[in-house]
């Protein structure tokens, strides 16, 4: 670990989260989760945005005994592949991400070249989670790789090394997903879809998302209830206006910034209705809810 | 001069008819005692000579006659002279209107000065010298002389004659018609009659026509104005009027009935500024008074002088806004009104709150502008007016209670919370078995034990109906009605605590209301015991708990109503708890005789805030207290017991019906289950149903049982149609159509023409597609105008260059850089970089380091799919009517082939419906599609029946946009039923003609698919849905993205089974159409 003035860098092999992460279960999704580890079945995390998926992997790789490591992907990333085990590989994806970055190339160094591992093979090596965050925004070409890994096979294949890995057996690939996204050219495909048991994430209930809010955002628990509760009633503008309900993430910000000496009305409005939506009629509708929950 | 005798006279006029004779004979006995022999002499003559004049002048003579003992008695001599002098003249003229001029002369000689008296006569004589038809103009005058002369001076005669003369001048008629009407008129205007002469003579320059015009309307239009103000009105209309261009006569009209709708007060106001508007542009004060009843109607008068003065400002500036802005089409003129006015008008909110009481409830709430007449017999919530899934809630049209619009807008969230209330907090849930958290269950102790024949269930047509869990709670009182209104305000109790509590944030503007509320209650001394014993509840759900008058007989019963209510206070009770509470509540009250008490009785109540708790009181201890409190009671009680009448309701409740909304519920269960198996409820069912739920109404009121059936017909539609749209074919009845089974059982279709084709159907009850079910004829879309097309973009002229220019951003700027060719124009250093590194390892390097700029090639196709169903016809409300500003092309020739087109639709439509919103949405889209290039197709579709499906090419897919295109644009228009399946799947085989890489199917339209013998209730609903869906499902097994996008706002309803994953949306507000359907393109296929 090197501290400097300004930041705290990690080496990716180094970054180990040492408390459990706040996960609140909602349903009896810890459960199904560790079942699916256990027998090998990979997930897929469905849900609208700030739901807790991300989150929730977070909670499982550390409840399942494993610590942490993050890989923000970085092209000619110097780090060495050799030796350390990688649990957790949180990957985001976008549309540049080619197989390529997933699965490792070499590199130069003087003359000489060496090859190192990309994030997804040196989770298929050392049996990590392997979390691909938005996976739709990913270029097709990573079904490709995707594919052998998630049937009986369990295999990456290496096609510039001319290598194929078998899985550890603590290998297991976790996607996420929005449904939200209108998009018809990025929906996933049923290939992909069916080789994923499927855990829905939504809103939690009040009372839960209240605990959330409470924990998060420091926020005292009446303000935590208001603001579970401002949730509640702004999912129902859900296609009414709305394309996409309120997220848990979007409270919680509300609650910090009353917490720190916002007014109550200001901060949902800018946490919230401003951050929801551009439309002023549905912008209006949630602050008059907001005005009603707020004094 | 000698003696004349009668005899004598007689003698002479004994060859004209006895008449004349008798005439004088009776002249002759009145004025032998005035005149002198002498002068007896001449006034006989006189006649004779008027009577010898001409054929038919005895008959003037036997006026003069009849005239003389007024004149006499009236003139001195020489003017009696003078008067019999003109008179003979006249007759030498024309004896007619000499017998006019004698026949006038009697009031003539009362009123005016006897020196003016020949002066009259020569007038007459003058107007008769004009010529042809001069007759007419003499007599006329002479007639009405005496009833102008009543209220003019003899020189304001002279005046009004010059004015006629002018008018002469033109038309021998017209002037008549003006003396006429000048008489009739005149006399009545009183003391305007000056203003209104000079008036009229200030038109008479140029706009002589406009004279009689303006005299037939000045009566009625003065009556409209301020009595005071009438003068300066009139020489107000003059000032304007004397720029010519002015339709007279229009104006007086239309300003006048302007007037009138203001209060009497406000018109020196608004005249002052007319006036010094009139100096300012003197065209703009016709639009600016016609105005001022609407904008009064939002504002006050100071803030219209504010308004005025902007307008006026404008008008300084700039002519021609200025006159938009008084004609109310400047936006400018409708922001400052808006900024002024402190009034809320439910229409400029009614989305927001549509919304928020969405985001409340979760159901869709439609929120209604309640007329004053309705919301007598309904309430505001109209709960029987329950929608698919929510309700209405009525709010007033307008708020201004209060001095600002933030509370004004505050009021109506306090009612629409409140009414929401009722749904967010389950007043219609109620359930017997579930238990209160406040009391103890006593209700299901008090239910009668059901014996074997009084089951729970009733058979009604066959089939077991139980009752609503409310309906039994009811059923428990003898006094229903008195146990309903404890109900209700003990429940409004509940929700007005649970909603301050809910929502700290308008616990203000609630408290307010109910303050407001309070202020309108009946007083409670004026009312018999037992009603204000209930009206006391009422007084506790608006939280007055202190300066209450009780008897003081019932005092203890009143504490104890207020400890019974207490306990709702509480987030946790239920509606349960608020059932407990009226059973205990009606043990009390119904104790209580509905007598007078005497106003010593009366003593004042508090009851404090703080309170002990209410510990739940075992049955012993709440019969223990029951009976003290009867005992109180018995004391006294000879007051005359009075019929119980329920109390009035409080304004911002409404009215609230629980049990129609549990029976409602039933029955929309009922239905679902009864649906599935093809069985529907039958309307006999439902009236006993309703009779049952509706009791106060059917009981107490007599409603008169046409208005019955209506509300009858009304729930059936409710409770059956939900939102199906008023199709052609939507001659639906409840009942089971025997028929249907009939229709459908035909077998297989066969093509007989050519651009025939047949589909099959899926029927899901069999699970199975009934094969070649359908018959499909394609036909091209008639011609109509293509300026139908540029006149649409035109009028959306920002819209349309905005939703271009998204579209071309689509486009990334025409070159898009590939990485990773074979080769290019540039090295790519990644894959350079990766090249060197395989080199060196071993491995055998890409080749692709290229980049190039590549033109991309968007491959996309899309069909639109529009739905032409009759419903597509109804009128979308318009309520800025910008309509007529767009419609019309700018371009003359292209706007006399406009006007011909649509004199030739005959009538000429002044409201927009669904289906032109669809095709200017469409228009704008295609103008986008355009450049970007993609493949796209316009298909309609409608029909009748399985075998008359008709497919609409507007544009086919190969077709490239042309004028005909354009033409068929204007043609779309609603025809008759909806039956999707087959045009989504016709529209399928056109886009598997296509080779393109992404493919799009979607379809626009504004409701549930319905046709005959796909849509009816019941079965046939379910079948057209399954239907749609499977043909959906197919086109996505083809390879084409399917997208709803439906208007109808019940459209969650169907569509979320309809289309379950694949892509719809729901329009909440249809006038978002043209802006939506090409930003939900974009999405779709960026
Ligand atoms: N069940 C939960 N327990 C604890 N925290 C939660 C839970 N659900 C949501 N959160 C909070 O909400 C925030 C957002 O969650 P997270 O980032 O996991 O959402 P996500 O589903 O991954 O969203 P996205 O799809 O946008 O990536 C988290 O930081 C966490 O604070
Ligand atoms: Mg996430």
């Amino acid at each position: 670990m090197a501290e400097t003035d300004t930041y705290t860098s990690y080496r990716t092999e180094e970054y180990v989260v040492k408390e459990e992460p706040f996960y609140l279960p909602v349903g009896d999704e810890v459960e199904l989760f560790e079942v699916a580890y256990s027998q090998q079945m990979p997930v897929l995390l469905k849900g609208p945005t700030g739901t807790g998926k991300t989150r929730f992997v977070e909670y499982m790789s550390y409840r399942l005994g494993r610590p942490i490591t993050k890989v923000t992907r970085s092209r000619r990333d110097g780090g060495q592949s050799k030796g350390s085990s990688v649990p957790l590989m949180t990957i985001a994806c976008h549309e540049d991400l080619t197989a390529s970055d997933l699965v490792g190339r070499y590199l130069l160094e003087g003359d000489e070249t060496r090859w190192m591992d990309g994030p997804l093979a040196r989770a298929v090596k050392v049996g990590a989670i392997c979390y691909l965050d938005e996976v739709v925004e990913a270029r097709k070409d990573t079904t490709v790789l995707i594919h052998p890994l998630t049937d009986h096979r369990r295999l990456l294949p290496i096609d510039k090394r001319g290598e194929i890995i078998e899985a550890h057996a603590g290998f297991l690939m976790v996607l996420s997903y929005n449904p939200g996204y209108q998009s018809a050219l990025k929906d996933l495909k049923h290939s992909t879809r069916q080789r994923f048991m499927a855990m829905e994430f939504n809103a939690p209930p009040p009372e839960l998302e209240a605990q959330i809010i409470e924990h998060e955002s420091g926020a005292s628990a009446s303000v935590s209830l208001a603001l579970a509760k401002l949730g509640e009633k702004v999912r129902n503008l859900k296609d009414h206006g709305l394309q996409e309900g309120v997220g848990t993430r979007l409270l919680i910000y509300a609650g910090k910034l009353i917490n720190n000496g916002i007014a109550p009305r200001r901060a949902c409005q800018v946490a919230v209705t401003w951050a929801l939506t551009d439309d002023q009629q549905v912008q209006r509708s949630i602050d008059e809810v907001i005005n009603s929950i707020f004094e | 001069m000698q003696q004349v005798t009668l005899a004598e006279s007689e003698e002479k006029l004994q060859r004209y008819p006895k008449e004349l004779n008798e005439a004088l004979r009776e002249a002759w006995s009145a004025v032998s005692g005035t005149l002198s022999d002498e002068e007896m002499a001449a006034w006989v003559g006189w006649g004779v000579a008027i009577a010898q004049q001409a054929g038919r002048s005895w008959e003037a003579a036997r006026e003069y006659f009849r005239a003389s003992p007024a004149a006499v008695q009236a003139l001195p001599f020489v003017h009696l002279k003078q008067w019999g002098y003109w008179g003979n003249a006249l007759a030498e003229e024309s004896p007619a209107a000499s017998s006019a001029y004698f026949r006038a002369s009697p009031r003539i000689v009362g009123t005016l000065k006897p020196w003016d008296v020949p002066e009259w006569a020569q007038i007459g004589r003058r107007l008769y010298g004009r010529g042809r038809r001069s007759g007419v103009l003499t007599t006329r005058y002479f007639e009405v002389s005496g009833d102008l002369l009543s209220v003019l001076s003899f020189s304001e005669l002279q005046n009004l004659v010059g004015m006629m003369e002018a008018i002469a001048e033109r038309s021998v008629d017209e002037a008549a018609s003006f003396l006429s009407l000048s008489s009739e008129v005149l006399p009545t205007l009183r003391e305007d009659t000056r203003s209104c002469l000079s008036l009229i003579s200030s038109l008479l320059g140029r706009e002589w026509q406009q004279a009689t015009g303006c005299l037939q309307v000045v009566g009625e239009a003065l009556a409209r104005v301020e009595r005071v103000e009438r003068s300066r009105y009139l020489s107000l209309v003059g000032r304007v009027a004397e720029n010519g261009g002015v339709n007279v006569p229009a104006f007086l009209r239309d300003s006048s009935a302007a007037l009138g709708q203001l209060e009497g007060y406000i018109h020196v106001h608004v005249l002052n500024m007319a006036d010094s508007l009139s100096r300012v542009d003197h065209a703009v004060v016709l639009d600016y008074l016609k105005g001022v009843p609407q904008v009064m109607r939002r504002v006050s008068i100071n803030q219209l002088e504010t308004w005025y003065e902007t307008g006026v400002a404008i008008l300084k500036e700039n002519p021609e806004g200025g006159a938009a802005y008084f004609k109310g089409e400047s936006s400018r003129s409708e922001e400052v009104l808006e900024k002024l006015s402190t009034g809320v008008e439910l229409g400029r909110v009614k989305e927001v709150m549509r919304l928020y009481c969405r985001a409340l409830s979760a159901l869709d709430v439609e929120i209604a502008a309640h007329q004053a007449e309705e919301a007598q017999g309904k309430g505001w919530v109209a709960l029987e007016k329950m929608m698919a899934e929510g309700a209405t809630v009525y709010l007033p049209p307008v708020a201004e209670r209060f001095g600002n619009k933030d509370e004004n807008f505050d009021w109506y969230k306090v009612v629409a919370t409140h009414q929401v209330a009722h749904l967010e907090f389950q007043s219609f849930d109620f359930s017997f078995d579930r238990q209160a958290t406040q009391f103890s269950d006593m209700r299901s102790r008090l239910l009668p034990v059901p014996s074997e024949d009084d089951g729970e269930a009733e058979l009604v047509d066959g089939r077991a109906v139980g009752l609503a869990d409310i309906q039994r709670f009811f059923g428990l009182f003898v006094d229903g009605n008195l146990a309903r209104d404890i109900f209700t305000a003990v429940e409004d109790c509940r929700l007005d605590y649970r909603v301050k509590v809910e929502y700290p944030g308008i616990r203000q503007a609630y408290a307010g209301v109910q303050h407001l509320a309070l202020a309108e209650r009946p007083r409670l001394e004026e009312l018999p015991a037992r009603e204000a014993m209930v009206e006391l509840l009422i007084r506790f759900s608006l939280q007055q708990g202190r300066e209450l008058m009780v008897p003081e007989r019932y005092a203890g019963s009143a504490r104890a109503l207020w400890d019974i209510v207490r306990p709702l206070s509480s987030p946790h009770a239920l509606v349960e708890d608020s059932a407990e509470a009226t059973i205990r509540i009606y043990q009390i009250i119904s104790q209580v005789p509905n007598e007078e008490v005497p106003d010593e009785e009366w003593q004042q109540g508090d009851f404090p805030d703080e309170q002990t708790p209410w510990e739940s009181m075992s049955d012993e201890e709440w019969e223990q207290l029951l009976r003290e409190l009867m005992e109180a009671q018995q004391q006294s009680g000879e007051g005359e017991e009075q019929p119980y009448e329920s109390p009035p309701q409080v304004d911002y409740r409404g009215e609230f019906k629980p049990e129609l909304m549990q029976v409602i519920s039933m029955l929309r269960e009922s239905q679902r289950e009864r649906g599935a198996k093809g069985e529907t409820i039958s309307k006999g069912e439902m009236e006993r149903l309703l009779a049952e739920a509706n009791q106060p109404v059917t009981n107490n009121q007599g409603v008169d049982p046409q208005r019955r059936g209506m509300f009858v017909t009304d729930l059936v539609k409710e409770v059956g149609s939900r939102g199906t749209p008023q199709g052609a074919i939507q001659q639906t009845t409840m009942a089971y159509d025997p028929s249907y089974d009939e229709e459908e059982q035909g077998g297989p279709l066969e093509i007989k023409e050519p651009a025939s084709f047949l589909y099959d159907e899926w029927d899901y009850r069999m699970s199975d597609y009934r094969s070649r079910w359908c018959l499909l004829r394609e036909k091209d879309m008639s011609e109509g105008d293509s300026t139908y097309f540029t006149a649409t973009l035109d009028g959306y002229a920002a819209l349309a260059s905005q939703i271009r220019r998204q579209f071309e951003l689509m486009l990334p700027q025409g070159l898009q850089k590939v990485k990773r060719q074979q080769d290019g124009d540039e090295l790519e250093l990644d894959a350079v970089i990766e090249a060197m590194v395989d080199k060196r390892s071993g491995t055998s390097p890409s080749e692709k380091v290229y980049v190039r700029r590549n033109k991309v090639q968007r491959d996309v196709a899309v069909v639109f799919l529009m739905d032409m169903s009759a419903s597509t016809a109804e009128a979308i409300d318009e309520s800025r009517r910008l309509a007529d500003e767009w419609d019309a092309p700018d371009d003359p020739l292209e706007y006399m082939f406009w006007l011909r087109s649509r004199r030739g639709e005959g009538v000429r439509r002044s409201y927009k419906r669904i289906v032109d919103l669809e095709k200017e949405s469409l228009v704008l889209l295609i103008h986008a599609l355009e450049t970007i290039g993609d493949t796209y197709g316009i298909y309609g579709f409608s029909g009748y029946g399985r075998e008359n499906v008709d497919f609409f090419v507007i544009k086919d897919v190969q077709e490239a946009l042309s004028d005909r295109v354009k033409r068929r644009i204007d043609k779309v228009s609603p025809l008759q039923a909806t039956r999707m399946g087959p045009a989504i799947r016709h529209a399928v085989t056109k886009l598997d003609q296509l080779e393109a890489r992404t493919k799009f199917l979607i379809l626009i339209s504004d409701g549930r698919p319905q046709d005959r013998g796909y849509s009816r209730e019941g079965v046939e609903k379910e079948y057209a849905i399954h239907d749609t869906r499977v043909a959906l499902l197919e086109t996505r097994r083809r390879g084409i993205t399917p997208f709803c996008l439906t208007v109808d706002k019940e459209g969650h309803d169907y569509l979320r089974s309809m289309c379950q994953d694949m892509g719809y949306e729901v329009l909440a507000d249809i006038h978002s159409l043209p802006r939506r359907l090409p930003a939900l393109y974009r999405s779709l296929t960026v």
